[in-house]
């Protein structure tokens, strides 16, 4: 009955409800068959038997409940006891199989460390949400110039407040530099002049203390500010400061509150706030465009419906103000607070996501490849596991529990790896990502860790381990068989052929992305940014608002500088700038062209303005193409005059000789006509915004012939000076020349102009570097791969490969047999692999910020690209095929 | 006589210690050895065995039953013994503190 008693195992087969009743129904027999025996009649018998049931019906029920409760305790239980089997099992195997775990652990690690580290990159760049208050409702406003956002001017931006409601208040701000001066030492500190609403705008509120009353951005009362709490932990220790009086820019401002810690959005962002305070000739000014503007939607309010109201603003701002502004034809736009926030890093960002989750589908596949192997070594385990009966199912959970197993512990060491990536990330990236600074594995980057290690267990687990468990059910014969179990061994090979062609192919497409990157980044070294770069020191200083009223001044401090600058030994040419290439500032004006109609937007330019001394072009080596550089002539009472650039004359003046044309601009005479100026010279284009965006139209004024409002425009300026021998050695006189000049003065932002260039292209080559290296990694472990799978396929081939050499195939003949065979899903993965790296570059069109000079498409980075990985393939079969030649015929023949 | 509350697991334990059975069979056996002294509530004897299986003390399978048709039989397991040993000394503790406390004068 033992034996029977085991056929008839597991009771919950039969269904708990017939169990029950089928238990009841033998007790009730049995104890029957009892009553009859002691003397009863049959009826009194069942009858008793029954009476000591009790209640039959509850019974039933209590006893179906409790059943069904029961096997689902002893399903669960099973369960787990066989999970924790194959864990064990898995275990033991790969401490057995020290070199095939740790390969199979390491190259997992790798992809799920890169993809967790990048992911803690994207989420603190990216995906955090920014800590104000709905952020989602909070938008950028500004000019469109002609396309891209830009700032506004007070005038049009005070009309825009005053034309719309759909917002919960607009914003201004302009960033501001403060030389904070309340102990002995100064430091000058970003700060910016804001509208009363700003911080409610923004959706937050002071720590401690309040922000600035409407009455205190008013002229005359504005002499408050508010500090961000690093510049208050930084510099005063967190101590008590609301109340006290600070010194900026050599006057007392008395302090308002300190912001929370979470307004510091990132290490760059301004430190302090003073009101913005317009004064009632600003308000009315609408051709400076130097505000950046907030808006916040009010509730239920669409974007679309905002731009609607503005418009309507736009219109009848260009309508009011046509008779005597140039800034005709004003245009609004809208972008959310967010995007303006991250940019590009936004595009940057996924498209190395993208490229790590690639990496890491390369090493899935790899590891496929090696659980595979490890499958056919295993044949015999596992048709002796089938045959004493455990399921197919029961065969795959297996196996999957072991690629799960070797998931969770690579993910472990994935989470070490990208701790330490995630440093070097943020050493090593360039300073300007926006609160990179803060990417941490955190628990959100663990959580994707684990989901990446599952997953990709999974994925790399799933196929090998139903082929491997297809194949052992359709034939026990492996039991019988020894080495080889030959059936599916065909329908396997086909399955490592989709593994080495998936792998080139996914190569081919990260490749294909790295390479455009190495291109364009080749492309811009010989890009002329329109200056020579060698030998030019650069720095900024500010002429404080309050010391520095007025212009003649000035302007003359700023001769004195330059000349000064001039005179110092190994100096050959020295400038004063209002903005150099590369840097931050400068401001754009609209210039209307002699001939052209004011009133008309199409007509009207839109140029970057530079003040300068004329020795701003030989300092930069910048050419002047016609015409001349400014002298002495130019003076304050004299003709007015500019010079243009090319990318200027060229639209202000296309097919005509643009020296001696006038360009009105900038401010208007007396009677409110147009203030003409004449076109004294044209010099070359310099690329401003880096050496990968197009130059402006651009143009010159000389110091003495400042327009009187520009001088509210800026009030940082640059100090550019050429030497022959190593421009950081110029520091120290520059620094003793302005102290003679203004002690108080200090110069900062110091750096060559070869740093500057290099700096515009910092993230770029940051980007290009870490695509390189993930492509550079997916070609190793690719090869690898490959490497893997024709050695698997060599050995497999040993006796046919013998018959062959016994029959006189020579060793040419036997290696070229094996490298047709890879050959073949190594160039339809390379096939495949151009096809998604055409389709992936037109869909990521939007992420390659980065590609410059290039064709998405460029046939000659496609071309290296397949090239490269077609010889990567065949060395990694060659190796392989060579050992298979020189094998001994008769000692494989001998091996069966 | 009542059982005492908790009782009852115990005394299938040792019923099966003996092998296996199917429910009479407990009831039964448990009626024959302590010569009817202790009649089993049957209304509380099957939810016991049902109890018992999920705590894994006992396991079930079907088999032929000494009638020729299909019946459950219920055996001990390896952790049902540890239980009975344990419950079986914790028993003879009680017993014996009682019987002191019974015996005493007065």
């Amino acid at each position: 009955m033992g034996i029977l008693g085991r056929f008839y195992r597991k009771p919950w087969k039969v269904g708990v409800d017939a169990e029950v009743d089928e238990e009841l129904a033998f007790h009730l027999e049995m104890r029957t068959r009892e009553f009859v025996a002691n003397g009863l009649s049959h009826d009194a018998a069942r009858r008793e038997a029954e009476r000591r049931l009790g209640n039959q019906r509850t019974l039933r029920t209590t006893l179906a409940a409790m059943g069904a409760r029961r096997d689902r305790h002893l399903q669960r239980t099973q369960y787990m006891s066989e999970f924790w089997q194959d864990v064990t099992f898995t275990a033991r195997q790969f401490w057995k199989n020290p070199g095939f775990a740790a390969i199979a652990i390491l190259t997992l690690a790798l992809g799920i460390g890169g993809t967790t580290a990048i992911f803690s990159a994207l989420y603190a760049v990216v995906l955090r949400p920014l800590p104000l208050r709905e952020p989602d409702r909070l938008f950028a406003v500004g000019e469109t110039n002609p396309a891209v956002l830009s700032p506004m001017s007070v005038g049009i931006y005070v009309d825009a407040e005053a034309g719309t409601d759909v917002f919960d208040g607009l914003a201004a701000l302009q960033y501001a530099n403060y030389n904070l001066a309340d102990s002995a030492t100064p430091e000058r500190v970003i700060g910016a002049k804001v509208t009363a609403n700003y911080f409610d705008v923004m959706g937050t509120a002071p720590l401690v203390g309040r922000v600035f009353t409407p009455s205190e951005d008013q002229p005359g009362a504005d002499r408050v500010a508010v500090i961000s709490n690093r510049l208050w932990q930084r510099r005063f220790g967190g101590a008590p400061l609301v109340g006290r009086e600070i010194r900026l820019n050599a006057t007392g401002y008395t302090v308002l509150g300190i912001m929370p810690a979470s307004f510091d959005l990132t290490n760059g962002t301004e430190e302090l706030w003073t009101p913005i305070a317009f004064t009632p000739e600003r308000r009315r000014m609408h051709d400076e465009h130097y505000l950046s503007v907030y808006g916040r939607l009010k509730h239920g309010v669409t974007p679309q419906r905002a731009m609607a109201q503005l418009d309507a603003v736009a219109a009848r701002v260009s309508r009011d103000f046509a008779s005597e502004l140039v800034a005709t034809g004003v245009k609004f736009s809208m972008m959310p607070f967010h995007q303006q926030f991250v940019g590009d890093y936004r595009a940057r960002l996924f498209l190395l996501m993208a490229a790590v989750a690639v990496v890491l589908l390369i090493a899935c596949v790899n590891v496929a490849n090696l659980l595979l192997a490890r499958g056919s070594a295993r044949a015999r385990e596992i048709a002796i596991r089938t045959a004493i009966g455990a399921g197919r199912w029961r065969i795959v959970r297996q196996l999957l529990t072991e690629s799960v197993v070797l998931g969770i512990v690579a993910a472990g060491a994935g989470v070490l790896l990208a701790y330490a990536m995630v440093r070097g990330v943020v050493a090593w990236s360039p300073p300007d990502i926006p609160r990179l600074e803060q990417a941490r594995v955190d628990p959100l980057a663990l959580g994707f860790a684990a989901f990446a290690a599952i997953a990709s267990s999974i994925l790399c687990g799933i196929a090998p381990a139903l082929r491997i468990a297809r194949e052992v059910q359709g034939g026990l014969n492996a039991i019988h068989g020894g080495r080889r179990g030959t059936t599916g061994g065909g329908r396997r090979d086909r399955l490592r052929a989709g593994l080495i062609t998936a792998e080139v192919a996914l190569a081919i497409v990260l490749l294909t992305g790295a390479g455009l990157l190495i291109r364009s980044a080749i492309a811009l070294q010989r890009v002329d940014p329109g200056f020579d770069p060698v030998g030019v020191f650069t720095a900024r200083f500010t002429l404080p608002e309050q010391t520095y009223a007025d212009p003649v001044r000035e302007a003359e401090m700023l001769r004195r500088f330059g000349e000064a600058a001039q005179q110092l030994p190994g100096v050959t040419a020295a400038a004063v700038s209002s903005y150099a290439a590369m840097g931050s500032g400068g401001g754009t004006n609209g210039l209307i062209p002699e001939g052209a109609d004011g009133h008309d937007r199409s007509h009207f330019i839109q140029s970057i303005l530079r003040v300068t001394t004329a020795d701003f072009f030989p300092a930069m080596r910048t050419p002047i193409l016609k015409g001349r550089t400014f002298t002495d002539v130019d003076r304050a009472t004299g003709q007015r005059v500019m010079i243009i650039n090319q990318t200027l004359a060229a639209r202000a003046f296309p097919g005509q000789d643009p020296l001696g044309k006038r360009i009105a601009c900038c401010e208007a005479t007396a009677d409110g006509g147009p203030a003409w100026k004449i076109v004294i010279g044209v010099a070359g284009d310099i690329r401003s915004r880096g050496p990968a965006v197009p130059a402006d139209p651009e143009f010159y004024l000389p110091w003495t012939q400042v327009p009187k409002d520009a001088w509210n425009w800026f009030r940082t300026f640059y100090i550019i000076a050429r030497t022959d021998g190593e421009p950081a050695r110029l520091l120290s006189p520059l620094r003793q020349a302005l102290a003679r000049i203004d002690p108080d003065i200090a110069l900062f932002d110091v750096r060559t102009m070869d740093q500057r260039l290099s700096g515009s292209l910092a993230t770029a080559r940051f980007n290009t570097l870490l695509l390189a290296m993930l492509g550079g990694i997916g070609l190793v472990l690719a090869a690898s791969g490959i490497y893997g799978v024709v050695s698997y396929l060599v050995s497999q081939r040993t006796q046919e490969i013998g018959v062959r050499m016994a029959l006189g195939a020579t060793t040419t003949s036997v290696v070229g047999l094996i490298l047709r065979q890879s050959l073949k899903p190594v160039s339809l993965g390379a096939a495949l692999g151009l096809l998604a790296a055409v389709a992936a570059t037109r869909l990521l069109a939007a992420q390659l910020v980065d590609v410059y000079g290039v064709s998405r498409t460029d046939p000659l980075t496609i071309a290296l690209v397949a090239a490269t990985l077609i010889a990567v393939a065949l060395v990694a079969s060659a190796v392989p095929a060579k050992r298979a030649a020189a094998i001994d015929p008769t000692t494989a023949l001998a091996a069966e | 006589m009542d059982l005492l509350h908790g009782t009852l697991d115990t005394l299938i334990l040792k019923t099966l210690a003996a092998g296996r059975r199917h429910g009479y069979g407990i009831a039964k056996a448990i009626e024959d050895s302590t010569e009817a002294v202790v009649a089993i509530e049957e209304g509380s004897l099957y939810p016991a065995l049902y109890r018992l299986e999920r705590k894994e003390l006992i396991e079930a399978e079907w088999g032929i039953s000494e009638l020729g048709r299909r019946a459950k039989f219920y055996r001990i397991t390896p952790r049902g013994r540890k239980a009975l040993a344990a419950q079986t000394a914790e028993w003879a503790r009680f017993s014996a503190a009682l019987s002191r406390l019974l015996q005493t004068d007065g």
